[in-house]
């Protein structure tokens, strides 16, 4: 089955909205890196400021004088420190910071070239500290070349970053999950319509409606109307057809029945003769009518139930039978409903069913079963039909010379009728030794067409 | 008997009533629905033959309206068009049998003799009356297993009288029903026919004279197996 119209919307605009809000998560923790790393860049860079301007040199000795530009470098482990070294590396200064033990060192590398600062990030390093180096060339006593080092502990600013990160992306899952929920929801409501029209072909094929509701949005309504016109062009051509043939069939057998009345005056020598082609006339246009008379499953149609069609059948059978008193029996399923058209499948039983009364002797029985398809059996306890003789019954030929005269519209035709509705006619003995007949309908028969 | 015929085809309907007058029935023809209302209303029948396929009113709104006139003689429906729907429509709205055209002129005589006796409460086609048996399909008398020669009158006489046993039947009523409508009506010639009858069917005397009112069957019903 392919996937649904609500599940592609709603697969399409996750992934789309999942990879942009990604995306856009990506880039705002970049740059909120980015600009955290550079104010604290910035705050390092005016700390090597103060130091340079409080230092003082005092013949070889370098002096930071209190009170120290920043307090935190006189606190043990404060976790800001400075240092400044000569073009020896060697440490000229270091700031009351840096001597508790464990205190980091002055970085290691290469310095910076006179002029210039240079940044490590210790993202990830053992110390955890970032660090800023300044080399100046000092000219007042003498030419000295002096490097600043400061280093400030970075892990609250990386805690920043990470607290940052979390609510971003909580953020971002956030707003995902919003979007989603609100496109399901635009997605159920957009599609509502579809679902109600699907409904109400249900409900057309249940036959508890005869056409489609005006409340469809401008999308639909012309769909809705051309499926209204499709059904009623259907049920008009159905009628039409089947008013043609009435007309076919009243206009052919009167003037039929008319000629054989009029026999009895003809002579002796041409009336065996004309009564015979008569007969043949008389078999072929009622088996072709009777045949043409079934337009089939309907496409978009009715249910019918069979149990009721049933009922009507046997009451009126049982007045024009009065005379035979005949027992009928009936046993059908509470619901008993097929899909297709009431007058198709009053023909098919309407036959199946006067058979049975016509040559029972005293007992017919109807019973009826729900197993995959609608199985009916019509037994009577008459002579029966025998086994050679069964196929010939169901499968005798339409070819007008091939059709015995006189014997209404027989079994074979209720076959083919049945066929038409993808069904089957079976021919066995009764419980009593007459004959059960045996339809097999599908429960929602589809069109077997040709 | 008197029956009513509604056939619009006029050479069928035509064919149906020179049949049932040559079967010894009083037939009335009508050509349309309305016809056959008007006929059916104004007339007392013993059976109608109604076409379905019928201009101006439809069979089947022609037997609805009969019986919801309260007219109860036997219908039989012809049907050209031989659908289910139809006959079970029409057996629904009142008639009592069916028949598809094109038919057999003996079937129909044959079903509509059924309906007429299985209206009077006859099973078989030999009404019965203790020693008397009328053959409705032989158009015989016998009394007690002997065969009486009826004219084609008194035959009708007897079996009109038979079809409504213990009903007062009054001389017109008979006359009605035995003769065309533009017979000239003379009662006396009726009582000719009871009178022969009457000494044909010596020593029994099933037919009884209600003074000033008609004759009544009084002979007991019995039915005879067979058919």
């Amino acid at each position: 089955m392919k996937p649904g119209i609500q599940s592609r919307l709603l697969v399409t605009t996750t992934l789309v909205l999942g990879i942009s809000l990604t995306l856009a998560a990506l880039i705002l923790d970049r740059s909120f890196r980015v600009s955290t790393l550079s104010g604290a860049e910035e705050q390092l860079r005016l700390l090597i400021y103060s130091v340079m301007g409080a230092m003082e040199i005092s013949g070889n000795r370098i002096q930071v004088p209190e009170p120290l530009p920043e307090p935190r470098l006189g606190q043990p482990q404060s976790g800001l420190y400075a240092w400044i070294t000569d073009e020896d590396r060697r440490v000229l200064w270091r700031s009351p910071s840096t001597l508790a033990g464990g205190a980091p060192r002055p970085p290691i590398g290469g310095d910076p070239e006179p002029g210039e600062f240079v940044l490590r990030e210790a993202l990830g390093s053992e110390d955890g500290l970032l660090r800023l180096s300044y080399t100046v060339i000092w000219e007042d006593p003498f030419e000295i070349l002096l490097t600043f080092h400061v280093a400030a502990d970075w892990t609250p600013f990386q805690a920043q970053v990470v607290s940052f990160r979390r609510n971003l992306y909580v953020g971002v899952a956030g707003v995902t999950a919003l979007f989603v929920l609100a496109q399901i929801l635009a997605v159920r409501w957009g599609l509502r319509p579809l679902r109600t029209m699907a409904q109400e072909v249900r409900e057309m094929e249940e036959g508890r409606r005869r056409r489609l509701s005006d409340a469809y949005p401008s999308e639909l309504i012309g769909l809705a109307e051309n499926l209204d016109r499709f059904v009623a062009h259907e049920e008009r051509s159905r009628s039409r057809y089947r008013n043609a043939m009435e007309d076919l069939a009243h206009s052919l057998k009167t003037p039929l029945a008319v000629m054989r009345n009029a026999l009895e005056r003809v002579p002796e020598e041409p009336r065996a003769l004309l009564a015979e082609q008569l007969d043949r006339m008389q078999s072929t246009v009622t088996h072709q009518l009777s045949r043409a008379s079934v337009t089939g499953p309907v496409i978009v149609g009715r249910t019918v139930d069979v149990g009721s069609v049933v009922e009507r059948l046997l009451r009126a059978l049982s007045i024009a039978y009065r005379d035979r008193n005949i027992r009928v029996d009936v046993a059908l399923p509470e619901r008993c409903c097929v899909r297709g058209d009431e007058r198709d499948l009053m023909e098919i039983l309407g036959n199946l069913l006067e058979n049975a009364f016509k040559y029972t002797s005293s007992r017919v029985r109807v019973s009826g079963a729900i197993d995959g398809g609608l199985t009916i059996r019509v037994e009577d306890d008459g002579p029966g039909i025998p086994p050679e003789a069964r196929a010939a019954v169901l499968n005798r030929g339409t070819r007008a010379d091939e059709v015995q005269p006189g014997q209404g519209i027989g079994l074979s035709v209720v076959a083919e009728l049945v066929a038409l509705y993808n069904g089957r006619l079976e021919i066995d003995d009764s419980l009593w030794g007459g004959a059960r007949l045996e339809l097999t309908l599908p429960l929602t028969a589809t069109a077997a067409m040709g | 008997m008197r029956i009513l015929i509604v056939e619009d085809d006029a050479d069928l309907g035509r064919q149906l009533q020179e049949k049932l007058k040559s079967a010894g029935s009083v037939v009335d023809l009508a050509v349309d629905g309305e016809e056959g209302r008007y006929y059916g209303s104004e007339y007392d029948y013993d059976a109608a033959v109604i076409d379905l396929g019928l201009p101006k009113l439809g069979g089947i709104e022609l037997i609805r309206r009969l019986r919801a006139d309260d007219r109860r003689f036997p219908i039989l429906i012809l049907t050209a068009r031989d659908h289910w729907q139809d006959k079970v429509e029409g057996l629904e709205a009142g008639a009592d049998d069916y028949l598809t055209k094109p038919f057999q002129m003996e079937e129909l005589l044959a079903r509509l003799n059924a309906l007429v006796r299985r209206a009077a409460g006859y099973a078989s086609p030999i009404l019965s009356s203790g020693p008397i048996a009328l053959d409705t399909a032989k158009k015989e008398l016998r009394l007690n297993d002997q065969t009486v020669d009826l004219t084609a009158y008194e035959y009708r006489v007897l079996e009109y009288l038979m079809l409504n046993p213990g009903r007062v039947v009054s001389k017109t009523e008979l006359t009605d029903h035995l003769y065309e409508q533009d017979f000239e009506r003379d009662s006396n010639v009726i009582e000719v026919f009871v009178g022969r009858l009457r000494k044909k069917l010596d020593p029994f005397n099933p037919i009884r004279t209600v003074r000033g009112q008609g004759y009544r069957f009084a002979g007991e019903l019995a039915e005879e197996g067979g058919g």
